[in-house]
């Protein structure tokens, strides 16, 4: 055993490649599927991309089609709808990383509290089931909860309570809409983020809460200074790839929310990309503006782990 | 100049006249090669297997066969495909998004043999994207004589070019300035309960109904309403100023990118503005598809649906089980102006055309010629006949006039595809020919019903027809040039359009006038300004189709 550095420590062994692959072959051949599998679906479309620098028509192919230099970001750029569905992605993912990223946190340090198994399994169980609906349902069900005028919710609050005149425009007026439109994804998605936290919180040691309870800490206090900081490395790593996600948009999701009322908030990059590139069949504009998310995101992902690794974390990368 | 006017009247007046008279003679002409029949042309089957592929509209509706693999599908291979050596198979494309299905398949380099589709802008920009192959129309008319001949014979041959290369051909729109298979259905009932005896069809009429409607408590939004698609809505024909003028009828006359800024529609948005802030128009209309305004229609939420007829119309069946005393009308044809609102008889005419039919870029010569079998296979009447109608005993009867008659509810083995086939013959005709007029009505008809609304729309076609002798029919402008802000704005204009046109709808009526000047210069900034220079540019150059007539007369009512 060396250390190479203050922190970590490698293990040296006088295993060769060929005795590794002898003893191994099995795992590797496993392996080797899903190789293939990101090689082919992530890396073999590369070349394709050179049609963000052609007026790409796809009946001509890349052979026939005419090279025109940055003339496609150019356009881009300019585009009013694009600067429009830029400036509505990043406020609703920043949006969406503050409320739906520290809940799956919150929610896990609950479920560690509760001590009879059988309520937290069929919590557990209640709280993941959103994940498994997909937008089309949740979208329908929303709507049919959330109408101004017929929707159940407004209702029992006008006619039933008489707490309201009017019905409130939940999915139907745009600053109204991005709270449901958020809300909804936080309910749609907190239960299952909980699952790496409570997996990492099983993983700190049990003696750590028995020397605490000795010393009097209360349960509030073990959350605190124990649970919370045996989880941070899982936090900041699950947080470095959010912020990598930071450019996408999630276009069932925005689809099925969307309506005309709420066009100028619902406007945001996956809409830009359907209604451009597929729809009009503009295949370079679409294929320029999913680079400038990927390269966004990527600096996004590296800025993240370079800040994670001043701040003293081990960081993703 | 007015001498001009006349002549131009006169002769447009002569061919609505010509073509009114040839109608009928194109239906008799069906009928009689239906029961003499033919038999198939005489070609030699290919030496190798060669694959056609068809596309088929997939409309997502239920209770019909798989569109790609049915008992029809399989009848075309086994007559026609396995007598010549070719493998007929079917590509679906959705109904409602049919330009991404073709860019899709285009992308991944697997365009059908055949591309088509009704809009004539959606095929030029497919022609300029260089998704179709150029074609000799001397060859076509040797492999497909018949087809051929029924484009010449009908005039469809000169939508055949786009910068002066052939791209398509065309089937025939039977009617096609006297379309009756669209009907609108309102409540008569509804109307008899607040002293009506007929249906409006003047606004002042109709307002006034709706409010007695409400007020009667009957229906609280009987305007209904839902929410628009872009292409094609908010038509406007009835709202244009005549004399028409052609430099402006060519510049903003087209529907498939909405008029927004052009006075016509800024009618149209006013009186809806009007509907929506006096509650006749449901409040959540913008929330509403086609699937539930049909719904709201059958569960008595709304006094009228508008539709296609066809002999098998399940929602009108399930209208009559849930409001089995109720009664339903035609909305009759509007045959005078009325000065105050500004409402004339102008109509949109369609296009002579039916499908505009193409074949894509990578099809081989054996491919192309195998299609041009199959449009020459299929417009045998015979051929057409079995695949418009199915068999006798199963999916229809003959009547004692010796005229076939659908089984609306056949529901066996030889069941057919939606709407009597129509997607699949749909590249030969629109619509079912046989017998008289009336018996063609009939046919798009179903009878089964506890209303039987043939003569509502016999009467409507008769009333259309007179209509459309008096000129108030307008077709959509065409161009034989790309326009390239079409192909550029197109997409986002009519999404432009969705948003503004519900906050024009929805906005106060003090704040309407303001709020539309708005409007339109955001619109005309996104892109139409360009759009409507183009046209003007192309029209100018002699690159558009023409009116057929600038002035209607008083239409001449039997009664």
């Amino acid at each position: 055993m060396s250390v190479r550095s203050e922190n970590k420590v490698v293990v040296k062994t006088n295993i060769t490649w060929k005795k590794a692959w002898h003893r191994d072959w099995q795992l590797y051949l496993m392996l080797l599927f899903p190789i293939v599998l990101v090689f082919l679906f992530n890396y073999a479309a590369y070349p394709g991309l050179r049609m963000v620098f052609m007026d790409y028509k796809p009946a001509k192919g890349y052979a026939g089609s005419k090279w025109v230099g940055w003339q496609t970001f150019q356009k881009v750029f300019k585009d009013r709808d694009f600067i429009r569905s830029l400036r509505n992605s990043i406020v609703f993912n920043l949006l969406d990383l503050a409320f739906s990223f520290p809940m799956p946190i919150i929610l896990a340090l609950m479920l560690n509290e509760l001590r009879f198994p059988r309520f937290k399994k069929v919590t557990q169980t209640i709280l993941y089931l959103p994940h498994f609906l997909s937008w089309v349902i949740v979208g329908s069900v929303a709507y049919q909860l959330f109408k101004p005028d017929s929707g159940i919710i407004n209702v029992i609050l006008r006619d039933d309570l008489h707490w309201i005149d009017s019905g409130i425009p939940f999915l139907t007026e745009k600053w109204h809409w991005a709270w449901s439109y958020l809300l909804i994804g936080v309910w749609q998605s907190m239960g299952w983020g909980t699952i790496l936290y409570l997996a990492a919180i099983t993983s700190i040691s049990g003696d750590l809460y028995e020397a605490a309870m000795i010393d009097g800490a209360s349960r509030w206090q073990r959350m605190i200074h124990i649970t919370l900081p045996g989880i941070k490395s899982t936090i900041v790593t699950l947080l470095i790839m959010q912020l990598g996600k930071l450019m996408n948009s999630n276009f069932e999701r925005l689809d099925v929310f969307g309506n005309t009322q709420v066009r100028e908030f619902q406007y945001q990059l996956a809409i830009y990309i359907y209604e451009k590139g597929l729809q009009a069949s503009k295949f370079s504009m679409s294929t320029a503006v999913g680079l400038f998310q990927s390269l966004v995101g990527l600096i996004l992902v590296l800025l993240a782990d370079r800040f994670a690794k001043l701040l003293g974390e081990e960081g993703l990368l | 100049m007015r001498k001009n006017w006349k002549a131009m009247s006169a002769l447009a007046l002569t061919g609505v006249m010509a073509i009114g008279m040839a109608m009928p003679a194109f239906a008799e002409e069906t009928t009689e090669a239906a029961e003499t029949g033919t038999t198939d042309p005489d070609w030699e089957p290919f030496a190798d297997t060669v694959e056609l592929q068809i596309p088929v509209y997939d409309r997502g509706v239920e209770g019909v066969p798989d569109v790609t693999n049915n008992y029809w599908t399989n009848w075309i291979q086994t007559n026609f495909g396995d007598k010549y050596n070719i493998k007929v198979t079917y590509v679906p494309i959705t109904r409602s998004d049919v330009l991404t299905s073709y860019s899709l398949l285009a992308a991944s380099n697997d365009l059908p043999t055949v591309l088509e589709e009704y809009d004539y802008p959606k095929v030029t920009q497919w022609a300029n994207d260089g998704y179709m192959r150029t074609f000799d129309m001397e060859e076509f008319a040797k492999v497909a004589p018949t087809y051929y001949q029924q484009m010449v014979d009908n005039g469809l041959d000169q939508y055949s070019q786009m910068g002066g290369e052939t791209y398509f051909v065309a089937a025939l729109r039977p009617n096609y300035n006297t379309e009756y298979t669209f009907q609108t259905f309102v409540r008569m009932d509804w109307l008899k309960q607040v002293g009506y005896d007929h249906v409006p069809t003047n606004r002042e009429e109709y307002v006034d109904a709706m409010t007695k409607i409400m007020d009667a408590g009957i229906c609280e939004h009987p305007g209904g309403g839902s929410m628009v698609t872009g292409v094609g809505s908010d038509q406007n024909y009835n709202y244009r100023e005549w004399p028409l003028d052609e430099e402006e009828w060519a510049m903003y006359g087209d529907y498939n990118i909405p008029s927004l800024g052009w006075e016509p529609n800024k009618k149209v948005l006013y009186y809806a503005n009007q509907d929506y802030n006096s509650g006749i128009t449901d409040p959540e209309y913008y929330l509403i598809d086609d699937e539930q305004a049909k719904t709201n229609f059958i569960n008595g939420k709304s006094y009228s649906y508008s539709g296609y007829t066809s002999a098998t119309m399940d929602w009108l069946t399930s209208f009559y089980e849930t409001n089995p005393d109720a009664e339903l009308a035609i909305k009759p044809v509007v045959t005078q102006s009325d000065e105050t609102s500004g409402e004339t008889p102008g109509y949109r005419i369609d296009n002579p055309f039916g499908m505009l039919i193409g074949f894509a870029n990578d099809a081989t010569d054996d491919e192309m010629k195998a299609a041009w079998m199959y449009m020459e296979w299929l417009i045998q009447p015979d051929n057409l006949f079995t695949f418009q109608w199915g068999y006798e005993g199963e999916n229809f009867n003959y009547d004692d006039n010796g005229l076939p008659v659908t089984v609306s509810d056949y529901d066996g083995e030889y069941k057919q595809g939606y709407n009597n086939n129509k997607d699949y013959w749909s590249i030969i005709k629109e619509g079912r020919q046989a017998g008289t007029m009336e018996d063609q009505v009939s046919a798009m008809l179903p009878h089964n019903l506890k209303q039987d609304f043939t003569e509502d729309v016999v009467n409507y076609y008769n009333t259309k027809s007179k209509v459309a002798e008096a000129g108030w029919g307008i077709p959509n402008p065409m161009y034989s040039v790309t326009i390239d802000a079409e192909v550029e704005y197109q997409q986002t204009l009519v999404e432009l359009y969705k948003e503004l046109r519900d906050e024009l709808t929805m906005c106060s009526p003090d704040e309407f006038d303001a709020k539309y000047e708005e409007a339109a210069k955001q619109y005309a900034d996104a892109g139409y300004a360009e759009v409507t220079e183009q046209r003007k540019e192309a029209y100018e150059a002699g690159n558009s189709t023409k009116l057929p007539n600038t002035e209607a007369s008083e239409v001449q009512l039997d009664q």
